[in-house]
């Protein structure tokens, strides 16, 4: 199936670009400059956590217990005991696995973001992603809207098809047609 | 089915098409605008004191400790600290209109351009404190901006309705 079909509206179609309550194009930009921006954002932790060597057994396992170590003894304070336990008994035990993991996964998702490739099934890695540390970090010190706000800016680039517009899906989408339920561009 | 021309106009926003529509970042701006009104909660009047969380008064005195650039901190130290009622109510209020103004979609650009400056401070303000991150600023303040450029209360809000009525007043570039 063609990008360009009706079944397939591209941003060109002027049937789109009509569409009620907004200057389409607007918000498109927009969307594209939150996606930029998120994955900035993304990239730059994923540098800082690689300076600080999170990405390792040892890290991934020594973030986990300060996270749920009350303040009071210089932890996060988290409190979801639930969800402690979860990651005490998947994560912690193949710590360096996961390090691994989500050093690869981590970096893509970034990437994805940053130049607006596969975007979609970024934005969907990443709102998992910040979901799971809104979980991790609910209860504590930290400002837990951080996640809300990173977890709504994914939602936002997945519905508003954020790699369309100043990104690589673009060209991929013109010249391969849609993805497969449009999951990846 | 045949629906009426309003609500195929309308079902036609929320269906899913590769340009963005303005319904995902309405969602968005509502969560947002609870986001505001939540972070109230530590700044109530008479007092402003946060209960167990850590006051504007404790805040204040984090900003002057670890400025992010020195004439900041200074203006902390020698403006706002001791009118602290002044600005402590102007805040309060401040934040309380940007709430309302972004959960309600009502005179959103406004919202959105108080919210900006708002997040900007914040940003300015905590960004050297130990234990903050700055991002989650940035991602704040471009938020507002996406709000302010994209109109965003004309989906799921009053500034849908509204615009069409104040459309020859100086109110529409508030909308």
């Amino acid at each position: 199936m063609s990008a360009n079909s009706p079944a397939t509206p591209s941003a060109q179609d002027p049937d789109v670009a009509a569409a009620p309550f907004m200057p389409a194009r607007t918000g498109s930009i927009a969307i594209s400059l939150l996606r930029i921006t998120l994955g900035v954002i993304i990239l730059a932790t994923w540098w800082d956590n690689l300076q600080d060597e999170l990405y390792t057994g040892d890290g991934l396992s020594g973030l986990i217990d300060w996270l749920f170590t009350p303040s009071a003894e210089g932890g996060n304070g988290s409190t979801l005991s639930l969800y402690e336990r979860l990651l005490d008994t998947v994560v912690v035990p193949n710590a360096g696995v996961f390090a691994i993991g989500q050093l690869i996964i981590e970096g893509l998702f970034g990437l994805g973001l940053l130049v607006g490739a596969s975007t979609r099934a970024a934005s969907i890695g990443a709102m998992v992603f910040f979901s799971s540390l809104f979980l991790a970090y609910y209860g504590g010190d930290e400002w837990i809207w951080t996640y809300v706000l990173l977890f709504v800016a994914s939602l936002t680039v997945f519905l508003g098809w954020g790699g369309r517009t100043l990104g690589v899906d673009r060209f991929v989408a013109n010249a391969r047609g849609e993805s497969p339920r449009s999951l990846f561009w | 089915m045949n629906f009426g021309p309003k609500i195929q106009t309308r079902l036609r926003s929320l269906a899913p098409t590769p340009v963005a529509s303005l319904w995902s970042i309405a969602i968005a701006r509502i969560v947002i605008g609870v986001l505001w009104l939540f972070s109230l909660r530590w700044k109530l009047p008479p007092d402003f004191d946060g209960g167990s969380e850590r006051s504007l008064r404790q805040w204040l005195q984090l900003e002057v400790e670890h400025p992010t650039f020195a004439p900041y901190g200074r203006f902390v130290e020698t403006v706002i600290q001791p009118n602290f009622t002044l600005f402590a109510w102007l805040l309060f209020f401040c934040e309380l209109v940007v709430g309302i103004s972004l959960l309600l979609g009502l005179f959103t650009r406004g919202g959105a351009l108080l919210g900006f400056g708002l997040s900007l401070n914040l940003g300015i303000g905590l960004a050297n404190v130990p234990g903050e991150w700055p991002w989650a600023y940035v991602m704040l303040a471009m938020w507002h901006g996406v709000f302010f450029a994209t109109g965003a209360g004309r989906a799921f809000g009053i500034d849908g309705r509204l615009r069409g009525n104040v459309l020859n007043t100086p109110l529409r570039l508030l909308t």
